[in-house]
């Protein structure tokens, strides 16, 4: 399980603190998918980044932590923030945005595949042996073994993504943590990636947390959702039942936005744009936006809190609604 | 398939290079005013009085088969491609005549070879390992002072270094010979001990400059690897600092400095002339500032011509072994 317990981080910048990840307060819990999304800029790499315990500068944590807990192997595990380093590839995994960039350009990858797997895992295996292993677990996969023979450059970008998925699962971590695995991939590709992800999770119980600003695929593969605007999570919940009734007038308007089949209606944007994270708004972010904003929005931080079993949001108009029903 | 077409056009590449090169070379010492014959003919009179005509003509003839000069242009140089190119015969010295140009050659060229390899091999080797560490930590302190003091000695001008050098070593110290000579009659171990002698502070100074130059390339160019998004990566992958060092941020940076490691052991004449001047060592460059100054064409040719082929063969073996090293580049 990965606890996010009130954390805030912040980027240095030469005219001071930017604070782009702001009260974080959920928990991402074991054997689930769990999708975060939000337009660009809204501080969900940057969430990513901390969660993986990235931190360097400009980058700091200016409260909060977060904690990683699970079982592997028979052996319990407790990490926080500054710890969970250690963990990196065993207990963690990072699967980057598909790019041609993340793998060395002159090495073999089952040289980098070697090079991933430690060495008290390898025991006194030889090379060939880890090396089947590593055959093994990519036919599982389906994927060919002859990509360990190949140059990065050799694969195509499908190919090379679904290799760095191989490679960062490999070690069956508890966790794994994916940012925009599908981006820079056409449509086909994007669902045999995709599709490859949640077999894996189904087969191996893990937890897979999907960065992505595309709804579509949080919609296709994630248990639960978080939406992020400008650096907090405006609201959270299972997947269907965000999709089917949004709470917040943010992810209302987002999920909105979306073409449905055999809808032909015209779509609308957002109007206006996300506020700028130097010099936020003092209460509700999304305030300046929203079609509903009163005054108190304007003045006032709403909480994030649970509205419903299951369901957060940070409202001041969903507190009222409720306030209202009792 | 694809690498013998390559191969053969580089190889006609490399043949023309020369080609052209000495070309130049024959053609532009021809265009002189000076006439080596006339000169020679001269110098004969100066000493030995005036001469009867009809002995001069056959004095001429002869110098002129001798050096090369009988015939037209175009005779001479086809004869000079046959001769000299195929068979490293350059004609007599015009100075030391009449031993081979290519023969004095051949005893000076050990030297030179000697001391621009080691010190380029060593200057390379250090620069680099240096250079690497001071990118890949470039936030360390020792990083910070290995590259301030590549900065200070690099810019300095090599006769400086080698004058320093020899002043502080040779003059003051007295722990070297400030004339090299090389004791060829004392036996090996002689031979050897004046060998290091005469090379050492040559080595170094060849070293100290060469190896600022290395530490400075090598810097910027692991410091931009090692910001790639595949060594940040590797670094997430959980890899050790000392693995990404080698595997990662330095497989990728040497690409370059092998490439240029060939260009500049191909280049290590031209670097040889001012160190062999200033410490007298007896190499091909104080033999060409030699035959420069007593306009021996044909010693000026010899060391010219090596000098031209060497420099295209040592690009020649770059280009071939670079698809060894980076698997990116192929032969097309």
């Amino acid at each position: 399980m990965l606890k996010i317990e009130n954390l805030s981080a912040s980027y240095q910048t030469i005219d001071g603190p930017v604070h782009v990840v702001k009260h974080l307060n959920f928990d991402i819990r074991d054997n689930e998918i769990f999708g975060i999304a939000g337009e660009s800029g809204c501080g969900k790499t940057t969430l990513l980044r901390v969660l993986y315990d990235i931190i360097q500068y400009p980058l700091s944590i200016d409260e909060g932590r977060v904690v990683l807990s699970g079982v592997k192997k028979g052996v319990p595990y407790e990490l926080t923030t500054g710890e969970i380093r250690k963990a990196w590839w065993n207990n963690i995994s990072y699967v980057p945005q598909a790019a041609q960039s993340v793998l060395n350009p002159i090495m073999r990858l089952k040289d980098q595949f070697l090079d991933s797997i430690p060495k008290q895992d390898r025991g006194d295996e030889s090379k060939e042996q880890t090396l089947d292993r590593v055959r093994s677990y990519l036919k599982e996969l389906g994927l060919s073994p002859d990509v360990l023979n190949a140059y990065p450059f050799q694969l195509s970008g499908g190919m090379r993504q679904r290799a760095i998925i191989a490679l960062a699962t490999f070690m069956s971590p508890g966790l794994i943590l994916a940012d925009e695995p599908t981006t820079a991939l056409d449509v086909v590709v994007q669902r045999g990636i995709l599709m490859m992800l949640t077999r894996l999770q189904k087969q191996y119980k893990n937890t897979l947390v999907i960065v992505s600003h595309d709804m579509g695929v949080h919609y296709q593969i994630c248990d639960r959702v978080g939406i992020m605007y400008s650096g907090s999570l405006v609201e959270l919940g299972p997947t269907a039942d965000l999709f089917r009734e949004p709470l917040h007038p943010y992810s209302r308007m987002l999920i909105g936005a979306l073409p449905v089949v055999g809808d032909k209606s015209a779509k609308e944007g957002i109007p206006g744009r996300p506020p700028s994270l130097k010099d936020p708004p003092p209460g509700c972010r999304f305030a300046p936006r929203c079609p509903r904003a009163s005054e108190r929005c304007r003045r006032e931080v709403p909480e994030f809190r649970q509205v419903r079993p299951g369901r957060f949001a940070a409202c001041h108009l969903l507190e009222e609604e409720a306030q209202s029903h009792a | 398939m694809k690498f013998r077409k390559y191969f053969g056009l580089r190889l006609v590449t490399w043949a023309l290079t020369i080609l052209i090169g000495v070309t130049f070379i024959f053609f532009i010492p021809r265009m002189f005013p000076t006439d080596p014959v006339e000169n020679m003919i001269g110098q004969i009179q100066s000493r030995s009085g005036q001469m009867d005509p009809q002995e001069m003509a056959a004095l001429r003839k002869s110098l002129r088969v001798q050096f090369g000069l009988e015939g037209s242009l175009w005779e001479q140089y086809l004869a000079y491609l046959w001769r000299g190119l195929l068979h490293f015969d350059f004609g007599p010295s015009l100075v030391s005549f009449p031993t081979p140009a290519g023969e004095i050659i051949a005893t000076y060229l050990p030297y030179t070879l000697f001391l621009s390899l080691i010190s380029t091999l060593l200057a390379w080797i250090i620069g680099n390992a240096i250079g690497l560490l001071a990118g890949f930590r470039k936030n360390k302190r020792s990083s910070k002072i290995l590259e301030g003091i590549a900065i200070c000695i690099y810019p300095v001008p090599y006769f400086l270094v080698a004058l320093i050098l020899q002043i502080v070593f040779a003059y003051l110290l007295g722990w070297f010979p400030l004339q090299s000579n090389i004791n060829a009659m004392g036996g090996t171990a002689a031979y050897l001990r004046s060998l290091f002698r005469a090379s050492f502070l040559p080595a170094l100074s060849q070293l100290l400059v060469g190896t600022g130059w290395w530490i400075i390339s090598m810097k910027s160019l692991s410091a931009a690897t090692a910001e790639e998004d595949f060594v940040q990566y590797a670094r997430f992958r959980g890899l050790a600092e000392r693995r990404i060092g080698a595997s990662y941020v330095m497989r990728n940076s040497i690409l370059t400095q092998i490439t240029a490691l060939a260009m500049s052991l191909g280049g290590a004449f031209n670097g040889a002339i001012m160190t062999e001047i200033i410490f007298s060592y007896p190499g091909v460059g104080a033999l060409i500032q030699k035959a420069i100054l007593q306009s021996d064409y044909n010693m000026i040719l010899g060391c010219i011509t090596i000098s031209i082929v060497a420099i295209s063969t040592a690009t020649l073996i770059a280009d071939l072994i670079y698809p060894f090293i980076d698997p990116r580049i192929r032969y097309s």
